[in-house]
């Protein structure tokens, strides 16, 4: 038997609108999916399902066959803005890349310049901080589960976890005046004391915060539907997923047991009680249970910080010799500070993950020379494509919000 | 470690799950545990430090420029009115109150007012002879809403606000006494002087003495010294940013 | 036989308002328009339970759904449009801005259709209501009235498929081609379970049906029942089962497209569709316009019985929204074809079973 080779030629012409210049495909691409049968869906920004990015979905039927991201819709200069502003003036802006996640961002950012110009920050400030970190990490993690849950369609889901969420603004206010976006993590500590209604509020809320999780749990993460639109749909495996570079919760679904705050802990994690969650199937599901097991662990982290918390300064005495408020001194004790020459990073870990920060400074301009921030969307992004191929169309949602890629976060 | 293990569901945790789910809606259908604020008809209450507008003191201002050098969005430019005071692009600002912190004498400082509206992008700049008054307020809130816990269950307190004097031919509650309720009490000033910290590497360059705007640096031709009045000096800070050897400092007097 | 003595022979018999009836009945000219209205068919097919208890229907739905929904999900819901009433009237505020708001047909849409269909959509959603009766007033009297009514809301699906089509865009085509799919899961599971009530009671006529039911037909063939339940989810698009207009996925499916007051229109359609889907299940399986017979308002008290246990059924449809997420459309298909039409074929085998003794 001779083995004939045949050349099926489909002939479809890909349609106009897929070769005018902004689409960032080259046309020969184009035309080759045409050619052999498959259908290019451009899942744009302007849809209900997609959040700020678009994504080029090339389609066989039903079955991904590959997804091309377009990210950079949302890009904002972040890293060139930081060069021509003060140190102190980037903290605003380090952290409006991921609203909700903003004490994690302005923590790595300001551990940077403590460890440039060795500045030991005292006890109740690292508490603080460690109950601020952990405040934005239960609200992202809430925030993205409602994104997944409305990209189900389960808008009951939704309303849940924001309404839960409203509780960690509420105490965020108490505590630093704003609802997201706190700024309140400055070098030497933190802007002001925290008194001790505002913690016993803190306190208090997180039983009230697991009884309405405990509603969420039964409608949500319980509900049949739910399972069975996330169980087994994008799975990583552990290989894949250290070869793609994914990092944060969604590493330690397909089973790597990998966290900063354990690897090389900073503030006080070394010195409480806590754990991490780790699942070795790496599909949607898993990666969403590691994040609701995550916040039952954060609500754990904060009860202790609320009870061990010492009394004494917020703001070392290297920055300001009044130690309870920096009201006042903040122009003269912080604006002009400079780094010593040298290039200096940090590991922070981040809700979704892990975010490098660098500093590059020449010695002698109170402006940085050179900033550098990778936050955890981008690292993880590539896994995230990767983690699409060979799944349904239906089910590029349920993956999207299963990772709760945030292309603002992502894009910076 | 905490390990999660592979969820398997069953046909009897399906139907658990299932009835789970009913019973949750229909219990909330009957009892909701609403955490709704209807605004504006009610308003939550909030803490002293909020960060909201800012409110302006004339008479405290000593024009030092901090809060138009520190803010990160450039939102504060310093505009003549006898002296040197800040103006306000509400279109830039951040909410950051970096300059309410920044300010040694508390002139600039917060307000519990974060929800104002401007008719056109031009009023938003808020100009310095604007800033010396109270701004005007409306509010037609009648409960205010504070969210607290009690015996571990989050309750919302709905009290009635004393509305005090309402001016119904102009429609709004009078100023003064209105917003006393929603400023955040004045600060504390932290009052500075300025100090030579090392008079021996003075070069006598009179740099600091050129640009005092109180005239309060002199070359005292006794001691052959540069020396500060005490009296005259505000805080300002501008001998200490100029002085090439940088021997000028600020302290708490 | 005049045609006033047709429209007098068979009117309808409202003892609390007869006085005004007999009163109006001598006034020379007016009396052919009280009696046209009062002649039972026209009644059942006008006034109710057709269009105006269709249009009361619509326009209580949405701001029901709107705040039923809402209490479970720990808000309030529409409360603006009319604050003394708490938002009663929202329903009626969103259709009076439809009118206002452009219809744009873009270039590549197949106009006559695109724009033709929404409304000829409405035929066969508007010729079942002929067919149900309410005790005495009924449109038309049929033995194959149950038949019938299938058989006219198996058209729908198709005008949808089509509207899909005249829209020529990425997201409608793929958004028609779920609704051919998910209409050919539920169908024959709907179907199955309607000739299996149909053998239960020996015939198609809703008169026999509800005459039979001494026992509600819940009871009889709950089998029936359940599949009927999932079958009227999936027929008229509400979760889990919302795929053909799934907002996340395919930015609404056919419907993309539309504006303005067709859009009103085509949104408008699966609530119709769920009305007579309501009402069929109301007759078949929960005794129909059965109940306490109230005297003082005579024929009156059998609609009111029918409209009321149809707004209970729809209760419950819309409070499924709020629990649940949306199916992917080949986890619907494999429910539809094999547990629901396992359930159906032993729904028929019952419903054949028991009908020999009721």
């Amino acid at each position: 038997m001779i083995d004939m080779e045949y050349e099926i030629k489909v002939p479809v012409e890909p349609p106009t609108e897929l070769k005018s210049y902004f689409i960032p495909i080259p046309p020969e691409y184009v035309e080759e999916t045409y050619r052999s049968d498959d259908f290019l869906v451009l899942v744009g920004p302007q849809h209900p399902g997609s959040g700020h990015m678009r994504l080029i979905v090339r389609v066989h039927g039903d079955i991904i066959r590959e997804v091309i991201p377009d990210p950079g819709y949302v890009h904002r200069c972040v890293e060139k803005v930081a060069e021509n502003r003060l140190y102190i003036q980037n903290i605003p802006l380090v952290e409006r890349p991921s609203i909700m996640d903003s004490a994690n961002l302005n923590l790595g950012y300001v551990r940077v310049i403590e460890e440039a110009l060795d500045i030991e920050v005292p006890e109740r400030a690292r508490y603080i901080r460690t109950i601020l970190a952990e405040l934005c990490r239960i609200g992202t993690h809430l925030y993205d589960a409602a994104i997944l849950s409305v990209f189900m369609g389960h808008t009951t889901g939704f309303m849940y976890a924001f309404g839960v969420r409203e509780l960690i603004c509420e105490a965020l206010v108490r505590m630093t005046g704003a609802r997201f976006t706190c700024s309140f993590i400055i070098p030497g500590g933190v802007r002001r004391n925290v008194g001790s209604d505002v913690l016993r509020f803190i306190y208090d809320m997180t039983f009230e915060m697991e009884k309405r999780l405990k509603t969420f749990e039964k409608i949500f993460i319980k509900n049949p539907t739910v399972i069975a639109r996330l169980k087994d749909v994008g799975v990583l495996t552990k290989e894949e997923a250290i070869k793609f570079g994914v990092v944060g919760p969604f590493l330690r679904a397909s089973g790597v047991e990998y966290d900063v705050r354990k690897v090389e802990p900073y503030e006080v994690y070394d010195e409480l009680d806590w754990d991490i969650p780790v699942s070795d199937d790496g599909d949607g599901y898993s990666r969403f249970l590691v994040r609701v097991n995550e916040i039952s662990q954060s609500i754990n982290i904060i009860r202790q910080c609320v009870r061990r918390i010492p009394g004494g300064r917020v703001i070392s005495d290297q920055i300001c010799e009044d130690g309870r408020s920096i009201r006042g001194h903040f122009f003269d004790s912080l604006a002009n500070i400079v780094l010593p020459a040298g290039e200096y990073t940090t590991l922070t870990e981040c809700a979704r993950g892990t975010v490098v920060f660098t500093i590059v400074s020449d010695g002698e301009s109170n402006v940085p020379y050179r900033f550098r921030m990778v936050t955890p969307g981008w690292l993880y992004l590539r896994g995230f494509m990767e983690s699409l191929k060979g799944e349904r169309l239906a089910d590029l949602q349920a993956i999207y919000g299963s990772f709760g890629y945030f292309p603002p976060e992502a894009d910076r | 470690m905490i390990k999660i293990s592979k969820v398997e569901p069953s046909v009897s945790d399906r139907i658990k799950g299932h009835l789970n789910a009913i019973t949750t809606a229909f219990v909330q259908a009957l009892k909701p545990d609403r955490i709704t604020v209807e605004y504006p008809r009610e308003r939550r209450r909030y803490p002293d430090n909020f960060r909201g507008i800012l409110i302006f003191d004339k008479d405290r201002c000593v024009s030092c420029f901090r809060c138009a050098q520190i803010c990160p969005a450039n939102a504060i430019k310093m505009e003549f009115y006898d002296n040197y005071y800040p103006s306000v692009d509400y279109a830039k600002c951040i909410f950051c109150h970096f300059c309410v912190e920044s300010c040694p004498t508390g002139a600039l400082r917060s307000s519990k007012v974060h929800d104002v509206a401007f008719k056109s992008l031009d009023d938003m700049y808020i100009h310095t002879n604007s800033m010396m008054s109270i701004p005007e307020i409306v509010r037609e809130e009648e409960i205010e809403v504070e969210y607290e816990i009690e015996d571990g269950k989050l309750k919302l307190r709905r009290e009635v606000v004393e509305k005090l004097e309402v001016d119904y031919e102009r429609r709004r509650l009078i100023l003064k006494k209105e917003l006393s309720s929603l400023e955040v009490p004045p600060p504390i000033p932290v009052r500075k002087r300025a100090y030579c910290k090392d008079p021996e590497s003075c070069l006598g360059c009179r740099i600091c003495a050129s640009v005092c705007p109180r005239n309060a640096i002199k070359y005292d031709r006794k001691k052959r010294i540069m020396s500060i009045d005490i009296e005259k000096c505000v805080g300002c800070g501008f001998c200490v940013r100029h002085c090439p050897m940088e021997i000028l400092d600020l302290k708490v007097m | 036989m005049s045609l006033f003595e047709i429209f007098v022979s068979n009117m309808m018999n409202i003892p609390i308002i007869k006085p005004l009836i007999d009163y109006l009945m001598g006034v020379p000219v007016i009396r052919f328009i009280v009696a046209l209205i009062l002649w039972r068919p026209f009644f059942a097919i006008a006034i109710a339970p057709g269009l105006g208890a269709l249009g009361l229907y619509l326009l209580w739905i949405v701001y029901f759904e709107r705040k039923l929904t809402a209490r479970v999900q720990w808000r309030v819901g529409p409360l603006e449009v009319c604050r003394p009433i708490r938002g009663l009237i929202q329903a009626l505020a969103d259709g009076i801005r439809f009118f206002f708001q452009e219809v744009i047909v873009h270039r590549e849409a197949h106009r006559p259709y695109y724009v033709q269909l929404p409304i000829l959509a409405f035929i066969p959603v508007l010729i079942p209501i002929m067919f149900i009766p309410a005790g005495n007033v009924v449109g038309i009297k049929s033995d194959y009235a149950i038949q019938l009514i299938v058989a006219f809301l198996a058209l729908i699906s198709i005008t949808i498929v089509v509207i899909g089509w005249a829209s020529n865009s990425r997201f409608a085509f793929v958004g028609s081609v779920r609704e051919a799919f998910m209409y050919f899961a539920y169908e024959v599971p709907f179907v199955i379970a309607v000739i299996s009530m149909i053998f239960l009671y020996g015939s198609g006529n809703p008169y026999v049906a509800v005459e039979k039911q001494t026992i509600p037909g819940v009871f009889l063939n709950p089998i029936a029942f359940i599949v009927y339940l999932i079958a009227m989810l999936m027929a008229t698009s509400r979760l889990p089962f919302e795929i053909p207009e799934a907002d996340q996925e395919i930015a609404f499916g056919p419907f993309v497209e539309y504006s303005g007051i067709l859009f009103g229109l085509v949104m408008t359609l699966a609530y119709e569709k769920l009305y007579i889907m309501a009402l069929l299940f109301t007759i078949l399986f929960l005794g129909g316009w059965s109940g306490p017979y109230i005297w003082i308002i005579g024929d009156l008290s059998h609609v009111l019985w029918l409209l009321l246990k149809t707004v209970v059924t729809i209760s419950i449809i819309v409070i499924v929204r709020s629990i649940y997420a949306r199916y992917r459309l080949d986890q619907a298909l494999k429910l539809g074809w094999s547990s629901m039409l396992g359930l159906s074929l032993v729904g028929l085998v019952l419903g054949v079973g028991v009908g020999w003794f009721v």
